[in-house]
């Protein structure tokens, strides 16, 4: 028992004021002196007697309330020693990032995973008899391995099992999952944390990594404090489909942390095979850029890679891989009016630019759609089509619901206020931006745009882009991707089944807006031709842990229901991730492990991605001790004696008492009003 | 002016008994304008022609022999009447309301009747004082200094122990042999049957008995505010009393002894004077002495 603010304990003087009130004042009534008690009677009013009871209540009530104010200001705590060693929760926590892959150096032997491993077999091995223990992988994700259990050959096979991986660990991500823990687990816990200290895995806010109170942080650097130089190759950028292999580039980022300069051979491999080898030079502790010239790769989906020559403790990084697909040009639909000869010129012209010509455009008029087969072409644009027949309209919608995707441009064409074809509603209104009174400018601009869209990556070059015509529609539950700046939509995207309706509310033709002849028009044909023909889910490499869609969400509201076609997920190490279940209703997959996977989507489509792991791992700068000290709350007079308070607070358990002498002194002054509101009363009866 | 003096309070600004006797007693004469018809002592007064139905015994035989005419001889008491007080010094007579105490009141009462029997009458004058035993005993007497001496008695006499009439009148009737008047000056917080049994004995000798009853206006009437503790100053013992006793049973309880008091003492052939301290001093003896004049205080008859 004891108090954390004892000098509020002076306030218990104040039980001198009750007590001279009660008390002393009571006192003051002197004995009267008389000649003979012959004549006299002991006499007591019924009504006193009672009054003195409640007088004497009240008191005590009253001395309580200030008793039980000074306590409560004083904090009282009571200190048991309920917690034994045993009862401490035992966390070991293995680091199995990818940077654990690096050799152990100072003389150890194998990776830093294995010196963690068996820092953390130690750590169970010393554990108290009978005390519960639980093994966590801290890789991408922070892992429970098992559940708090005694059982010692659970918690080894545990360590023993933990193995290399590919992820990119963050002290942050431990931190939230300790509170959250601390938030069931209420016994004290010791985290005992074995891993290389990247300086790269501290979150942005230091505060994300901070330990709930009942957690005891015991770090165990594995591996050398100093920093290890390492050359890596940071990143690749290569076409995810090709057309020409003379025409394409492939250009790679060769960084090097904490190294000398020096200069690496960086070799480019095609399905296993070294196509090409470059020097570069790489200055100290920076980066170095080499590029490739043409990229010869059979047909179909060939997995490349950009290696440099190992000449480090962490070969692992050497090499970033990264997937082409050798195709013929896919052909696009392209929809118009026989009148309009202006829109396929603007899209072909600005599709044939960009997409290093993985797409053909073929522009169509309408009545020339009678034998047309959607699935043939990687997407159809109508282009202003005041008119499309119902046959090609209801083949259209089942493509879309397939998993195909129409670009849909509404122009000017009258016959879209009756119905927009595909998209399904239709225009409730034309704004003539150019019939403006003399004030407004004859136009108008792109006013916000959704930059995660992947048709609107490029957002800013569409500023000065002027629209002089756009069809209002109702959106609905569709995503609006871009609106003019008053508030018109101007790109919405629609979900139909599996694939997607984008439209755009005004013209292809350099008529409706100027985008055609803007630069802007080249990127946004390239980024959209992309996505609706599927590449951009499969172009370019991933992040080990990034996720990648694998068919369209179920939506609610708008009653579309997912594909029951399952996926195909078939890993780096050539196995299937996913059971017969999860490959029948899984949206998402999460890409864990550095390597190639092949997918089939659930449109069908097939897909090679190359995941690599994240290029913070390859910085192998560990974060200073005293960071490190200030993470276990250790000050600087030696982290012994931070061990010492904690195994006393492990073992001393307090509890304040604080809340209840307040509960206490609530009751006691509810009983004090009561009595003293009927005991004035009484005195008012009797005045 | 000189009725201020004889409040009790301005009494008792005056430290000498002696004066204060004399103050009382002088102003008391000078008020009766020197009549000559009061005093203790029976002495010759006047002839009176016989009426028929006169008492024989009274007719002067010898003036009858000298001038054949019947004349009554009228006396107007015996000389050297003794004069004994009986002084109550228990602790009750130290209760007060006011300026002067039981004890005070008694003491100015006793000193102004010897200062009246030595210094006026020339009659023998002495002074027991008790409680419950005989504490001083000053033998009447008319030499020279005895106004004095009791005087003194007076001051000495200071309140203590309890009171207990039994045993000090026995002592008493020891002392007493010859016929006089005999004052008891108490509170009388006892029994009236008891204080009458153990006084009613100093009559049988055939003196004058006569009780002053000393009390406080506020033994009388008491005035009590609230609940209050009262404490017995001869016994110390605690008592809590309620207001609503004091206003209706104690003084029924008071009232019935004053008159039990009156009674039972008539009745034995005692005189009584109920006292109360913030009568001046001159008129209750002005009453006292009127009141024994016409007869209706003693069994003595009076002149």
């Amino acid at each position: 028992m004891g108090f954390l603010a004892p000098w509020f304990l002076a306030g218990l003087l104040a039980v001198g004021l009750p007590v001279y009130v009660h008390l002393l004042r009571k006192q003051t009534t002197v004995p009267r002196l008389v000649s003979s008690l012959m004549f006299f009677e002991q006499g007591t009013q019924s009504s006193v007697r009672h009054r003195r009871l409640r007088y004497l209540l009240l008191f005590a009530l009253r001395a309580a309330l200030v008793l039980l104010l000074a306590l409560a200001f004083a904090r009282p705590f009571f200190r048991h020693k309920s917690v034994l060693a045993s009862d401490k929760l035992l966390l070991v926590a293995v680091d199995d990032s990818f940077s654990m892959n690096a050799a152990a150096g100072g003389g150890a032997a194998g990776t830093k995973l294995d010196e963690a491993k068996r820092g953390a077999l130690s750590a169970l091995s010393a554990k108290a008899p009978g005390q519960k223990a639980q093994v966590i992988a801290l890789g991408g994700q922070m892992r429970l391995l098992t559940q708090p259990t005694e059982d010692s050959s659970q918690l080894r096979a545990a360590v023993q099992a933990i193995g290399p991986g590919d992820g990119h660990d963050n002290f942050g991500e431990l931190g939230r999952g300790m509170r959250a823990m601390a938030e069931t687990v209420h016994t004290p816990m010791e985290l005992d944390l074995f891993s290389d200290m990247q300086e790269s895995n501290m979150p942005g806010n230091f505060a994300d990594m901070v330990m709930p109170g009942n957690v005891t942080l015991l770090l165990h650097r594995v591996g050398a404090s100093a920093a290890t130089p390492n050359w890596t190759v940071e990143s690749v950028e290569a076409p995810g489909q090709l057309v020409d292999t003379k025409k394409v580039r492939v250009l790679a980022v060769i960084a090097g942390h904490e190294t000398p300069a020096a200069t690496r051979t960086a070799s480019l491999v095609v399905n296993g095979n070294t196509i090409a080898t470059k020097k570069v030079d790489i200055p100290a502790n920076g980066r170095a850029t080499v590029a490739f010239e043409g990229l010869d790769v059979p047909y179909g989906e060939s997995r490349c890679a950009v290696r440099i020559d190992a000449a480090d403790g962490f070969p692992n990084d050497d090499a970033s891989n990264f997937a082409v697909k050798r195709a013929d040009p896919e052909r696009v639909l392209f929809v118009h009016q026989a009148s309009d000869t202006r829109s396929p010129l603007y899209f072909g012209a600005a599709l044939a630019a960009a997409a290093q010509a993985s797409f053909v455009l073929q522009p169509i008029t309408p009545e020339q759609t009678s034998d047309i087969d959607p699935t043939k072409y990687a997407f159809v644009v109508l282009s202003d089509v005041s008119s499309v027949p119902s046959i090609l309209e209801n083949t259209l919608i089942r493509n879309v619901q397939d998993g195909g995707s129409v670009l849909v441009a509404t122009g000017m064409a009258d016959s879209h206020r009756e119905h927009i074809a595909v998209y399904g509603g239709n225009v409730a209104d034309g704004h003539f931006y150019a019939r403006g009174s003399a004030e407004d400018a004859g136009f108008t601009t792109v006013g916000e745009a959704d930059a995660a869209h992947p048709s609107m990556r490029d957002a800013n070059s569409w500023e000065g882009i002027k629209f002089f015509y756009a069809a209002a529609v109702d959106p609905g539950n569709a995503r609006v991707v871009a609106r003019l700046a008053d508030g018109t939509p101007l790109l919405v995207d629609k979900q139909l089944g599996e694939g997607h309706v984008l439209l755009f509310a005004s013209g292809f033709d350099n008529l409706t807006n100027d985008l055609p002849v803007n630069p802007a028009f080249v990127a946004f044909v390239d980024q959209t031709a992309k996505y609706l023909s599927g590449q951009e889910r499969a172009s370019g490499a991933r992040v080990v842990d990034s996720f990648v869609q694998l068919r369209n969400p179920v939506n609610r509201e708008s009653g579309a229901v997912a594909s029951k076609a399952t996926v195909d997920i078939v890993g780096p190490d050539g196995k299937r991730p996913l059971t017969l279940k999860e490959a029948a209703v899984a949206e998402s997959f999460q890409l864990a492990r550095a390597g190639f996977y092949q997918i089939q989507f659930a449109n069908g489509r097939d897909a090679l991605i190359a995941v690599n792991p994240d290029p913070r791992e390859s910085d192998l700068a560990t974060i200073p001790d005293d960071v490190l000290k200030l993470w276990t709350g250790a000050t600087e007079t030696g982290s012994a004696e931070t061990a010492t308070e904690s195994a006393a607070q492990g073992e001393n358990n307090v509890s304040n008492l604080w809340w209840w002498v307040m509960l206490l002194l609530l009751g006691v002054a509810l009983a004090e009003s009561g009595l003293a509101s009927r005991y004035l009363g009484t005195q008012r009866e009797e005045l | 002016m000189l009725q201020r003096f004889l409040d009790p309070a301005v009494l008792h600004g005056i430290s000498s008994l002696d004066l204060v006797a004399k103050t009382v007693v002088d102003g008391f004469v000078a008020g009766l304008h020197r009549s000559p018809d009061f005093g203790f002592s029976l002495e010759f007064a006047e002839y009176r022609a016989y009426a028929p139905g006169d008492d024989l015994r009274h007719v002067d035989w010898n003036l009858f022999a000298r001038t054949e005419r019947c004349y009554l001889k009228r006396y107007r008491g015996e000389t050297n009447t003794q004069l004994t007080l009986l002084l109550d010094a228990s602790n009750s007579m130290k209760f007060t309301s006011h300026a002067v105490n039981k004890m005070d009141y008694a003491r100015y009462m006793a000193a102004s009747l010897c200062y009246l029997a030595l210094h006026n009458q020339h009659d023998p004058a002495g002074l027991i004082v008790f409680d419950d035993e005989v504490r001083n005993y000053i033998r009447p007497s008319t030499r020279q200094g005895q106004l004095y001496r009791l005087l003194a008695g007076l001051e000495q006499a200071e309140p203590a122990a309890r009171t207990d009439f039994g045993k000090p009148m026995q002592h008493f009737q020891q002392f007493l042999n010859r016929r006089g008047i005999v004052i008891v000056i108490s509170d009388f917080y006892e029994q009236p049957e008891t204080i009458v049994k153990a006084i009613e004995p100093l009559r049988f000798h055939g003196s004058e008995v006569v009780l002053f009853h000393v009390l406080d206006p506020k033994e009388i009437y008491p005035e009590m505010k609230g609940p209050a503790i009262l404490v017995d100053l001869e016994t110390d013992r605690k008592l809590e009393v309620i207001p609503d006793y004091v206003k209706t049973e104690y003084r029924a309880k008071m009232d019935n002894h004053l008159e039990q008091m009156r009674d039972r003492t008539q009745a034995a052939g005692m005189g009584y004077h109920l006292l109360t301290t913030d009568k001046p001093l001159d008129r209750t003896l002005t009453e006292y002495l009127t009141l024994r004049r016409s007869g209706r205080t003693s069994g003595l008859g009076g002149a």
